[in-house]
């Protein structure tokens, strides 16, 4: 093995190892909303900040590939891929951090039938789900797993549609609620964001695996 | 129509190229006629018998020149074994310092050498060595035949080592070598086929010599082995028999003129032929 | 703390009255790749060859200042053992020609007349060409002369024998700059796993290459080092504006 695929076998682990924490932020973040958990979610703020830092050590790492070795051809891609999945990642972090500092600021436990009626934990599991998924299609280079999460994705994008709705016809029934129904819209937003960086991500390596550049593309081209 | 100055310029290019070919036929003509003559009248004279006798008095018929071969034979490893190291060393020293001031003259010794007239280097060693010692000798013949062999095994050397990359000595070198064993154990034997050639061609160049040893193996009608007695050699059977006025020397002589253009054209074919199978491929 | 193995301090050399390595003064950790690179008559092969004091066999040469191999000043030492401690491989592969495969990597101890065993010898020429990455391919050849191999072949074959002698130090000139780029990367590779028994020191034109094997770079220019540091540093970070602008190609 070249000391170029060396390392990139060595980056391509660090970005795994990064893509797991994120995704048990999320999963920590669902749990910690299901129970009301605040002591989970204050642990969810404290590991954003090593999140962040593996963040800069990826980044590091590319630069330094990017220095040292000149890749080209599959490397070139895979390395800009993975600067851009960093930034994405890093961002989903960030996402997990907002919701459990939410949880953190809510005083009594979310309604159960606020979190029924906008089918937020189906939405959050979806979510989590996606980041999953998306991880295989990097682990095992498949980009048809990475095809499939744009049509998960809308998904996502029904409920935040119809979330406007529902939080304001929910608004109206329980006017003495009207705080914990706006957090979790907000909740609801950034789910859905959660989803818009999946797709990023996804572009991303199908960009890398098959060289083609999906950004901007309408969807019935992707697919 | 083409144009005439162009048809004249291929002509005389074409012409051209014709007496070039002309040319270099013609120089193999002396070569086969000497072959040819050589060999038509030397080879009926040629039997055992030529080989292990040595000439009968004259007037009897038969007799061989088993004292000439062994002279021959003698004198020229004689020359050689003086000749030989004292050449490869000097080509060696030529060759490693390029640019002395010694290096310098040796070369231009060399080559003055090399010019030198062979009766000249005959008469030299005659006055050298024949007169102190009181009588001729095998071994000032010898002397005077490795003094002709010097020039070329110095040269032969020279260029052979010349030719080889320096990275060689500095691959010995950068392994611990001292600089005696880097030449001898690495420059030498990369060169071994070359100052190899050199030698050969050195031998068969003095194997016809005959000048030189007038004045100083001078001659003899029986087999000798003693190098401080006057020997016989072929050049010299050859001059003395062919000179002489009776038919069967004459026999004698265009035997031995054979024998000896067999040796040379051996020698030189050998000299091809080993040289291309050990020749360090680089 | 790794070790310094070699190290000069103030060291100069010249051709005559040519100053061609001026001021030199860099440690050597052990069991590091170093990389020394500089545009050509930089004095960066000179430098290398002062170090196992092959410099001074070309007439005129001369050199001063200090150059040492752990505690011991190389240039009070006997140049034949500071030779069989630091190995060295030229820029064009110089096998002996006259020697097969199997004689050319014993050919430090057996042209230098020191006596193996046959079984010693044997295990040498397999060791030395297993690490030289050279032996799946030469094993059932080993009788044939050196010089039939490829180039690639024919280096990692230089490199054998100079390892056969188990040097400290292992010094490089330009060792891929007549191989086509197969070879290269196979020598290239070939360094990497020659770091964990050997510090080598590497002379290249080729600053990718620098950037690919090496731990450290030093940067030589006009003679002088201008910078010596982690490669990484140096090829993301250097600090100085002549190693940037000659690591970006624009030196003018």
């Amino acid at each position: 093995m070249s000391q170029l695929d060396h390392e990139i076998k060595l980056l391509k682990e660090e970005v795994i190892s990064m893509w797991k924490m994120v995704h048990s932020q999320l999963e920590k973040g669902l749990s910690a909303l299901l129970n009301n958990d605040k002591d989970l979610a204050r642990e969810i703020v404290m590991i954003e900040s090593r999140v962040n830092a593996e963040e800069l050590k990826i980044d590091r790492d590319c630069e330094d590939i990017f220095a040292l070795y000149c890749p080209v051809a599959v490397d070139l891609r895979f390395l800009l891929a993975v600067l851009k999945i960093n930034t994405n990642l890093e961002r989903t972090g960030d996402i997990a951090e907002g919701i459990a500092k939410m949880i953190i600021d809510t005083e009594k436990p979310f309604e159960s039938d606020l979190l029924d009626t906008t089918h937020v934990i189906e939405m959050y599991h979806e979510a989590t789900l996606i980041v999953q998924e998306i991880l295989t299609a990097f682990v095992n280079e498949d980009s048809a797993i990475a095809r499939s999460i744009f049509r998960r994705d809308e998904m996502l994008d029904n409920i935040n549609r119809k979330a406007n709705k529902m939080i304001a016809d929910y608004i109206n029934t329980h006017p003495e609620n009207v705080e914990q129904a706006l957090s979790l819209l907000s909740i609801i937003r950034r789910l859905e964001r959660v989803g818009d960086q999946a797709e990023n991500i996804a572009e991303e390596i199908i960009f890398y695996l098959e060289a083609k550049v999906l950004k901007h593309a309408k969807k019935k081209e992707i697919e | 129509m083409m144009n005439p100055k162009l048809r004249y310029r291929l002509v005389k290019s074409k012409s051209v190229e014709w007496i070039i070919v002309l040319f270099a036929f013609l120089i193999t003509v002396p070569l086969i006629a000497i072959i040819f003559f050589v060999l038509k009248t030397g080879i009926s004279k040629i039997s055992w018998h030529f080989f292990t006798n040595i000439p009968k008095p004259v007037g009897e018929a038969g007799g061989g020149i088993a004292n000439a071969l062994v002279g021959s034979l003698l004198i020229v490893l004689v020359a050689a074994l003086i000749a030989v190291p004292i050449g490869i060393l000097c080509g060696i020293y030529l060759s490693e310092n390029k640019d002395s001031k010694l290096a310098s003259y040796s070369r231009l010794a060399v080559d003055v050498l090399q010019g030198t007239p062979s009766i000249v280097t005959g008469i030299v060693i005659y006055f050298w060595l024949v007169k102190p010692l009181g009588t001729f000798s095998a071994v000032s013949g010898s002397v005077a035949l490795a003094i002709m062999m010097l020039p070329i095994v110095i040269r032969s050397t020279e260029e052979t080592l010349k030719l080889l990359p320096s990275s060689l000595k500095e691959a010995g070198l950068a392994l611990g070598l001292p600089y005696h064993k880097v030449i001898l154990r690495v420059v030498v034997p990369c060169g071994f086929s070359g100052i190899l050639s050199g030698v050969m061609l050195s031998v068969a160049r003095i194997a016809g010599e005959t000048a030189p040893l007038l004045f100083t193996a001078f001659g003899n009608p029986y087999i000798s082995t003693n190098v401080l007695k006057p020997m016989q050699s072929l050049p010299l059977l050859i001059f003395n028999y062919a000179t002489s006025p009776y038919e069967e020397w004459h026999d004698l002589a265009w035997g031995a003129s054979l024998i000896l253009l067999i040796w040379v054209l051996l020698l030189n074919i050998t000299t091809k032929l080993i040289t291309r199978k050990w020749k360090v491929q680089l | 703390m790794e070790s310094t193995i070699i190290s000069s301090k103030n060291f100069n050399a010249y051709f005559g009255a040519n100053h061609v390595v001026k001021n030199v003064s860099i440690e050597i950790p052990q069991n590091n790749i170093i990389a020394v690179m500089g545009p050509s008559g930089c004095g960066k092969t000179t430098y290398l060859r002062c170090i196992n004091r092959m410099h001074e066999l070309i007439p005129g040469a001369t050199t001063e200042g200090e150059m040492k191999l752990h505690k011991d000043n190389i240039y009070e030492m006997n140049p034949i053992l500071v030779r069989l401690r630091i190995g060295m491989v030229f820029q064009r592969p110089n096998p002996f020609p006259n020697l097969s495969i199997y004689d050319n990597v014993i050919a430090g101890y057996k042209l230098n007349g020191m006596k193996l065993q046959r079984a010693e010898r044997d295990n040498i020429v397999e060791g030395s060409l297993r690490k030289a990455a050279l032996w799946n391919e030469v094993k059932d050849t080993l009788h044939k002369k050196g010089t039939f191999l490829s180039g690639g072949q024919q280096q990692r074959l230089c490199i054998a024998r100079a390892i056969a002698m188990e040097p400290e130090v292992l010094l490089l000139d330009e060792p891929t700059s007549a191989l086509d780029p197969i070879s290269t990367a196979s020598v290239e590779e070939l360094l990497f796993d020659l770091k964990k028994n050997y510090t080598l020191v590497l002379v290249t034109h080729n600053m990718q290459q620098a950037a690919r094997v090496s731990d450290k770079t030093a940067f030589f220019y006009l003679g002088e080092l201008v910078e010596y540091d982690k490669t990484k540093e140096m090829f993301t970070n250097p600090k100085d504006n002549r190693t940037q602008s000659y690591i970006t190609g624009r030196f003018s």
